[in-house]
């Protein structure tokens, strides 16, 4: 017993200092930031499909304390521990993440991170969402971005329009935007940030080798590059055939060493089956022999 | 020789192999100080498997630890069966009879423990079964799993076969035995008569079972090194591990013959079965295999060492000179060369000095395991930014040193039941060597 109470001390202090070290402090600016739209049940919804596809691998299902056994334990985000959180606090460990956890800044727009606050809130029956950034006394920039390719100039050109005060439309100067195309893991940013000129056009050349569909097709998003959340900002997103159309094989498709199990070399299974049918073939006929032993005796 | 002698000598041979098969209160407080040793290494072991894998000081550099240089060990020490009763016992060299049962032991505890071993590293042990239910067949890890499964088969095997005749014996004229034993060894004989077609059975089974050891032994420490070969990593990415595993596979077993020989030598008396003979021809046998893998030592690292490639470079020049370079200095002079030299000397090979060198040498062959997986997982390929510490510095921690311990408890725990209760050297064979022909059994 009195060694089992050793062991915990030592276990606490040895796990407790890496604990300690993995503390997680939000700066007190971004506990207090509120979500900019009040949630809708179709914003919750669509933050469980975001959840289940980029989260639960991790924190698992909500309210299952089935999360992945890792250290420090991410936990269950059903339960108060992330919940007595603020949504800010919420929103901001989603957005910077801290190893292990991945920041989602560049991985999911601000909405749909904001939609994934939502759906954990959907587990508070006393969550009272405060009252959202509201738009009326909001005196930033209010800007939505489109997306054209033009093909005589192989580029991509960005458009910027934003909501003038008297509730007009206008062209938006002097806004920094980046380019964005999906990739496997993410979104890879093409070319530098760029600033819209007095019309709000800014040009992207986007490279010609660049691996797209079977039709050359690839994903481009634009956004708005605003770091300290200054302006309202709409992404766009948009489809080109301006890829080098990539029509590969899939490495696993033809039996191979470094293939899938179904697509292992023949040889291989030979050899491997052959061999332990051989061996294991012997180990029987010496397990039956010792049983004979026994039939031969004299006595 | 008369009817008399030949008595005579079978029932001197039964006792002296067979007086240590009783329960005594030297056992009784061994085995209560291994049982009480490993109840709590299992006690870290459920905190490792509640708690997961983050209980260890492995992390995403060094993924394989502790651990894994532990399994390498265990593969390596039951490598010494083959050795020992095929390689040697198959070339015909008749002075190994008394140890071809320690060497056999020693592989069965190694073999049956090393498995565990692996299971020690694993976050979810409940999915072992999913190595073979969704294995690769292109994997050395299903290779692996497929030949220690069978290696160890096939020891076992090899340890009962010659013990049938043994138990024949005891049952009949040990009186010694305590009486409830007596009844087990009945079962375990399988009523051998010592007739013609019971030893040709025997006699055949166990020369397959030698033959097939060769490769099959080969095979599992040759798949244990592809486990490490197969990548690109510095350290590791060679196309003479195989062998290089292997060699220093027998260094590793032969150290531990001896070491056993000497305390069942001392504690069950057999002081005229394991004679000095016996320890200097092991001697022998460990310096010859000694060096054989110190040849593979230099060829491991002046190769590298001459074309240093980046990657190379950076981890000879730990090994040799950086923060590895204590415990690599100490493992090759200690564990390897000085043994060596000693061990050309005859007086060296006397029973006491050569169990204390096999100690060293030991030693010396789980650190060297411990060299070879570590150092070089501290230098990732890939650059990231913000590592924290612990993953560059790999220290295992105290439940994770329990973990690692709990194998080497395991397998004193085998070698001592299997040595309590059956003749540590092969009762049949001793007696048919020392001229009694025919063992007449009523």
């Amino acid at each position: 017993m009195r060694f089992k109470n050793l062991l915990i001390i030592i276990i606490i202090l040895t796990g407790g200092v890496t604990l300690s070290a993995q503390t997680w402090v939000v700066p007190d600016d971004q506990k207090a930031v509120v979500a900019p739209f009040k949630f809708t049940p179709d914003m919750q919804k669509q933050g469980e499909q975001i959840y289940l596809k980029n989260c639960q691998s991790c924190h698992g299902l909500m309210g299952k304390d089935n999360w992945a056994k890792l250290t420090p334990p991410p936990g269950d985000l059903a339960k108060e521990k992330a919940q007595k959180q603020t949504d800010g606090e919420l929103f901001y460990r989603i957005t910077a993440g801290k190893i292990p956890m991945p920041e989602f800044r560049n991985i999911l727009p601000e909405d749909e991170r904001w939609w994934i606050v939502a759906y954990i809130r959907t587990f508070n029956p006393n969550y009272v969402q405060p009252n959202p950034a509201a738009l009326a006394s909001f005196t930033g920039r209010i800007v939505t971005l489109a997306m054209q390719y033009s093909d005589p100039m192989k580029k991509i050109v960005v458009t910027a329009s934003e909501q003038l005060k008297d509730g007009k439309t206008g062209l938006a100067a002097g806004v920094e935007v980046m380019l964005f195309v999906k990739r496997f893991f993410g979104k890879m940013q093409v070319g530098d940030i760029k600033t819209t000129n007095a019309q709000g056009l800014a040009v992207f050349e986007f490279p010609a080798d660049l691996p797209g569909n079977k039709e050359g097709y690839v994903e481009v998003t634009t956004m708005v590059n605003d770091p300290k959340s200054q302006m309202k900002t709409t992404p766009a997103t948009a489809s080109f055939a301006i890829g080098a159309p990539t029509d590969k094989p899939s490495l696993t498709a033809t039996r191979a060493w470094w293939s899938t199990r179904g697509n292992a070399p023949v040889w291989i299974i030979l050899t491997y089956t052959l061999s332990v049918l051989i061996v294991w073939g012997f180990i029987f006929y010496i397990l039956f022999s010792i049983l004979k032993i026994r039939k031969l005796s004299n006595g | 020789m008369n009817m008399d002698d030949n008595k005579l000598t079978l029932e001197k041979i039964t006792s002296d192999l067979t007086h240590h098969i009783r329960i005594n209160k030297g056992f009784l407080i061994w085995m209560g100080f291994l049982t009480v040793s490993l109840l709590v290494c299992l006690y870290a072991y459920s905190i490792q498997l509640k708690t997961g894998l983050g209980v260890a000081g492995i992390r995403d550099y060094v993924t394989w630890g502790m651990y894994l240089a532990n399994f390498v060990f265990f593969v390596a020490a039951s490598l010494i069966g083959m050795l020992i009763s095929a390689v040697l016992g198959l070339i015909g060299m008749k002075w190994l009879t008394p140890i071809t049962r320690i060497a056999e032991t020693i592989a069965v505890a190694f073999a049956a423990v090393a498995g565990l071993v692996i299971v020690s590293d694993m976050g979810r042990p409940e999915r072992l079964a999913y190595v073979f239910l969704y294995g690769r067949p292109q994997s050395p890890i299903l290779w692996d799993v497929t030949v220690i499964t069978t290696y160890f088969v096939l020891s076992l095997l090899l340890l009962f076969l010659p013990l049938i005749a043994d138990m024949a014996i005891i049952h009949r004229k040990a009186d010694s035995l305590p009486s409830w034993l007596k009844p087990v060894y009945k079962v375990l004989s399988l009523n051998f008569t010592d007739n013609p077609a019971q030893n040709k059975i025997i006699n055949r089974a166990i020369r397959i079972l030698l033959i097939l050891l060769i490769p099959a032994a080969l095979s599992i420490h040759t798949v244990t090194s592809w486990l490490f070969a197969v990548t690109s990593r510095a350290g590791w990415d060679s196309t003479v591990f195989g062998p290089y595993f292997v060699s220093g596979a027998f260094v590793a077993g032969s150290a531990a013959v001896i070491i056993a020989m000497f305390f069942f030598r001392k504690n069950y008396k057999l002081q005229d079965y394991l004679t000095d003979l016996h320890f200097n021809n092991m001697g022998k046998v460990l310096a010859t295999v000694s060096l054989v893998y110190l040849y593979f030592n230099f060829n491991e690292f002046l190769v590298p060492g001459y074309k240093l490639k980046r990657a190379d470079a950076i981890h000879l020049q730990e090994l040799f000179a950086g923060k590895d370079a204590i415990l690599f200095w100490v493992v090759q002079i200690g564990g390897l060369i000085l043994p060596i030299l000693f061990m050309l000397f005859r007086r060296f090979r006397k029973p006491l000095p050569i169990m204390f060198i096999s100690i060293a040498v030991l030693i010396a062959a789980w650190f060297k395991r411990y060299i070879i997986v570590v150092p070089t997982q501290e230098h990732p390929f890939l650059p990231i930014q913000h590592v924290p510490q612990n993953f560059i510095h790999y220290s295992p921690t105290l439940i994770e040193t329990l973990i690692s311990v709990a194998p080497f408890i395991l397998v004193l725990i085998i070698i001592t039941l299997i040595s309590k209760f059956f003749p540590v050297i092969p009762l049949h064979e001793t007696a048919r060597e020392r001229g009694i022909e025919h063992i007449k059994f009523d």
